[in-house]
């Protein structure tokens, strides 16, 4: 535990100052790109030693793969943030989705595998078109060069991943031998997570009903991830009844949202007449904006 | 009794570990960086991360919700995104930027302000491209329609 902590402190320090050394911004006199190599460095030996605290049993593939796409993810989000060019942004952001969909599908949830991808595959090459029509190239612009003080960002975000580190090293697993007396005391478990099929073995006979009648509730059978017989339901069959049955609610609920989200961009993008006090308007139509300017003054 | 399930609490705490990382990552970048679509970009995989938590813990305890949770996630993420890139179109066409900092006049009551100056000094040195600036010569082909020239040799300011 205290080598978990002194590593915990060692990541998010390394981290935390390799990634201030590689947001774009002006370290005194010194070329950027010596700031960035030592940056680059330093942020690499935190993500290194980050990985100490991931461990991923399983079969040898499904391990490689899962340190491939952590580290994919991670390293990725670190370089999405931190070059100056948009461009370069947008595209280590889709390489962060493209690992954690493997993530995704590592943990059994291969319909949202292929969703997360095909999703922000569009809203990437959106986004794509909007840095090309947009913003500046190359990072060139002055606003792409320089972070909004980046020193105390930085330490309010890694203090923020010390203190979810911090408090996930300090949830132990379940004792499994605790667990498998049905009945036993509570005290005797203090296991924080165990799993809602286990604690609802351990309730089921004899407790006073209340408790494990509202675990049957809430984890209904077609919420589940297996079958009466503990075989593995058909993926996207599973998902589809659980969705269209238990959460009918939220999948209406959510038509609603998307059909809100439509109105109101359209309500926001339509061009209108910029309102400037202090000028009078002259176009009566309030249509013209700079872009359609440029369009219309060849004519 | 053995942990049967594949899917064990340390593989959980590595997935939790991982989101959290992304999740402050995301929000180191909404913080710092001053370019609307990057904010955009980081808000993005703030939602990333919380979904990678979500997948870890609905596989963990053996049901959907998680999954369903994050179908929802990814729902709002797609309705941010149309509004957020609405709101980037409108600012630029205010503004002919993406820089944040020229939207200052909105901040709450008693926040210190940064000028284009500050932002200017701040911002690291580029490195000059050797050689003069040149533009591919396109060979012209068929008949040149009349036009004024001015059109696009103006500049837009």
């Amino acid at each position: 535990m205290q080598r978990d902590l002194i590593l915990a402190f060692l990541v998010v320090l390394f981290g935390a100052a390799g990634t201030y050394l590689l947001l774009p911004h002006r370290h005194g006199s010194r070329t950027p790109r010596k700031v960035h190599l030592v940056g680059a460095g330093l942020a690499g030996l935190g993500l290194l030693l980050f990985a100490f605290f991931w461990t991923a049993p399983g079969p040898w593939i499904s391990r490689i793969f899962f340190y491939v796409f952590a580290f994919t993810s991670v390293g990725a989000g670190v370089l999405t943030i931190t070059s100056p060019d948009p461009i370069h942004s947008a595209l280590w952001f889709a390489a962060v989705v493209l690992a954690t969909a493997g993530l995704f599908l590592l943990a059994g949830a291969s319909f949202l595998a292929a969703g997360t991808v095909i999703v922000y595959a569009g809203a990437i090459i959106v986004t794509f078109l909007f840095v090309i029509m947009l913003a500046q190239m190359e990072g060139r612009a002055s606003y792409d060069r320089a972070s909004r003080s980046p020193f105390r960002a930085t330490w309010t975000c890694f203090v923020l991943l010390l203190g979810i580190i911090w408090s996930l090293l300090h949830i132990d697993g379940p004792s499994r031998a605790a667990l498998a007396q049905p009945g036993a005391p509570l005290a005797s478990i203090d296991p924080r997570l165990p799993r809602t099929d286990e604690s609802a073995a351990w309730m089921k006979p004899g407790s006073a009903g209340s408790v494990a009648e509202v675990i049957n509730r809430a984890v209904r059978s077609t919420a589940r991830l297996t079958d009466d017989q503990g075989l593995p339901k058909p993926h996207v069959a599973g998902l589809g009844e659980t969705l269209y049955t238990d959460h009918l609610a939220t999948v209406e609920l959510t038509g609603t949202l998307l059909f809100a989200a439509l109105i109101s961009a359209l309500a926001i993008a339509t061009p209108k007449a910029p309102i400037r006090p202090r000028q009078k308007n002259t176009s009566e139509t309030g249509m013209i904006t700079p872009i359609a300017e440029v369009g219309t003054a060849g004519v | 009794m053995p942990d049967t399930d594949m899917f064990t609490f340390e593989m959980l705490r590595s997935y939790l570990f991982v989101g959290a990382a992304l999740l402050s990552i995301g929000m180191l970048g909404f913080l710092a960086r001053r370019n609307l679509i990057v904010m955009f970009l980081s808000a993005e995989m703030m939602l990333q991360g919380v979904a990678l938590t979500l997948v870890g813990f609905g596989r963990y305890h053996g049901n959907w919700t998680g999954q369903v949770f994050t179908i929802v996630i990814l729902t709002v993420a797609a309705c941010e995104a149309s509004i957020a890139l609405a709101l980037i179109l409108v600012l630029y066409n205010r503004r002919s930027s993406l820089d944040v900092t020229l939207w200052q006049e909105i901040r709450e009551p008693g926040q210190p302000s940064t000028s284009e100056a500050d932002v200017a000094m701040e911002a690291e040195s580029v490195e000059a491209l050797a050689g003069p600036e040149s533009y591919p010569h396109l060979t012209p082909a068929g008949v040149e329609p009349a036009h004024s020239r001015e059109a696009w040799t103006v500049r837009r300011d």
